[in-house]
């Protein structure tokens, strides 16, 4: 090979080729990405470690400040204010998740039952809410649980809320926003895994007279469980770090991590506060991720799940 | 039989389930129809709202901001992610994780952050350089950068789908590279450079927060409107133009289901 410095071989002119063939196909688009979401997320990431200046904008020296803010240290000492919102929005995703689940469980299951020729439509109906533009269907809501609407009513009458409160802007709204919102992501993964279900496994369970609680646990749920954790980490990120619905149905009581951080570039209020806020959302996300990568593996299924 | 009071159960949950899906927005187009001011109560039906809509100066340019941003950032994210989706074909056989990851960024970054993320970039950029000044630009930016994983992907699984022989038999057919391309690849994919189009249209059209965060003032697009208006207050109009954005929606609902219909998968 003491000739390829001068005279390059076929193969390794070919190599060259392919080399000059992958950048001009992937370059354009990764140097985009690179340019316009990695490095505006690198700075985010360095201005959550700046200290907050006039304007709300980000300057030096570096400090730990705005983590402090987020943890509730201010200027007049300590206040839960932050960490309330931390924890409000990890119970809404809490609680929004396991409802959803609750819901689309059943769901799944019925269209499976049904007519092979009617299960598209089945999935399509349920989808269909969901192309329509999220600010105009959390309106739908607040037109609905508004003071004075039939469906205020009744939670009056039932004594649930004060006379003339409505049922929004609550707590109690932003959680059924949420479920309306995300019932969609859980209902398509678990029909999948309920379409692949295997009913030999079932049978065998009735022919050892299991209870149908028992075949149930041992026969279908475990089955479902891939389908099933793919729809809790498609529901549960975009849940966490979920702002139009906690900002229209919410009110101050309701809002959630994602307004804390949008509140923080809007008005230019703290930068590197609304930032140190980003991190958070970041690092639960990567979380859910690989959360999900490990146990898809240990599943053996390891089922890429793409929407 | 148990079974069958299960399955009643079972039939009465779907219908609940989708009165609670589809609740909201009968609601919304029904109000859009009302002749009273109030979303307390329905007094008659009128088509006073989609008048008033028309000669909305403010609607109007909101619809056409959407009209543009979604159509460009379509075709940009069409041309970058398919030279992408073709590249990840082709070096199949190398080792791409970190394009991957590169790829699903996009996708797997919350909303918020991402918008933020572009805006606080952008105003730095425009403070120190005074480019890239808040507005369609920018937001049209923001747009194809979600866009291009989506069209990437498409693209890719549909030459995966492809019998690899036949690129051999087109280089065998057309001697030079470019004749390749238009007389073979881009009719081979073009049912996924169709639906490719199609996502990123509607991705772009239904995108609010992202929009919201990159936007000027000049630059609403429909949704931003729409949340100028409940936050302003809430004004009946708001009903007729959801109710319009929901019809496009049916449309394409129904659509769908036709084509899925005609060509079984």
């Amino acid at each position: 090979m003491a000739y390829t410095g001068v005279m390059p071989s076929a193969r390794s002119r070919a190599m060259v080729r392919e080399a000059r063939h992958l950048l001009f196909t992937v370059a354009p688009g990764a140097v985009w990405i690179v340019i316009f979401l990695v490095l505006p997320g690198a700075y985010l990431m360095g201005v959550a470690f700046m200290t907050n200046g006039p304007y709300g904008l980000p300057q030096m020296p570096l400090s730990l400040e705005s983590f402090e803010r987020l943890a509730g240290f201010g200027f007049l000492g300590w206040s839960p204010g932050n960490l309330y919102t931390l924890l409000r929005s990890l119970w809404q995703t809490a609680v929004s998740t396991g409802l959803v689940v609750l819901v689309a469980y059943p769901i799944a299951y019925y269209i499976t039952t049904c007519r092979e020729k009617w299960r598209p439509i089945m999935l399509l109906l349920v989808v269909v809410p969901s192309w329509t533009n999220q600010v105009i269907r959390t309106f739908g809501w607040m037109n609905l649980l508004a003071p004075g609407t039939p469906l205020s009513g009744l939670a009056e009458s039932l004594g649930l809320i004060a006379p003339n409160m409505g049922l929004y802007p609550s707590s109690f709204a932003v959680t059924l926003g949420l479920v309306y919102n995300f019932l969609p992501f859980m209902v398509l993964p678990l029909y999948a895994a309920f379409e692949k279900l295997d009913t030999a496994q079932v049978e065998a369970a009735q022919d050892l007279f299991a209870s149908p609680v028992r075949a149930f646990w041992h026969a279908v749920f475990p089955q479902t469980l891939p389908g099933l954790l793919a729809g809790i980490v498609l529901v549960a990120i975009p849940a966490f770090g979920m702002y139009v619905i906690p900002e229209l149905l919410g009110g101050g009581k309701g809002m959630m991590l994602g307004n804390l951080v949008a509140t923080q570039f809007a008005g230019g209020a703290n930068w590197p506060l609304g930032a140190a806020g980003a991190i958070l959302m970041l690092i639960a996300t990567f979380i859910g991720l690989f959360a999900m990568r490990r146990i898809g593996k240990r599943l053996g299924g390891g089922e890429e799940v793409v929407i | 039989m148990r079974k069958r009071t299960l399955h009643r159960g079972l039939t009465a949950f779907w219908w609940a389930t989708l009165a609670f899906l589809y609740l909201p927005l009968a609601v919304v187009v029904l109000f859009s129809f009302n002749a009273a001011n109030s979303a307390a109560s329905f007094t008659g039906v009128s088509l006073r709202w989609y008048h008033q809509l028309m000669g909305n100066e403010e609607i109007l340019s909101a619809f056409a901001n959407s009209l543009v941003l979604a159509i460009s950032s379509s075709v940009i994210a069409l041309g970058i992610g398919c030279l992408i989706g073709y590249g990840m074909y082709r070096h199949r056989h190398r080792k791409l994780g970190w394009l991957i990851v590169l790829i699903y960024l996009p996708i797997v970054l919350p909303d918020i952050v991402f918008g933020i993320s572009e805006m606080a970039f952008f105003v730095q950029i425009h403070r120190l350089t005074g480019l890239l000044q808040p507005g369609l630009g920018t937001m049209i930016i923001a747009h194809v950068t979600f866009q291009i994983p989506f069209v990437a992907l498409i693209v890719y699984s549909r030459f995966v789908g492809l019998d690899p022989t036949l690129f051999e038999a087109a280089k065998d057919l057309y001697a030079s590279p470019v004749k390749r391309v238009v007389h073979f690849m881009l009719p081979t994919i073009k049912p996924a450079l169709i639906s490719a189009f199609f996502l990123s249209f509607t991705l772009s059209v239904d995108d609010f927060v992202i929009s919201f965060f990159t936007a000027g003032p000049e630059s609403a697009t429909l949704p931003i409107y729409i949340w100028g208006a409940i936050k302003k207050g809430v004004s009946p109009e708001i009903n007729a133009i959801a109710t319009l954005m929901i019809g496009a929606v049916a449309i394409a609902a129904i659509m769908s289901l036709l084509f899925s219909r005609r060509r079984p998968a």
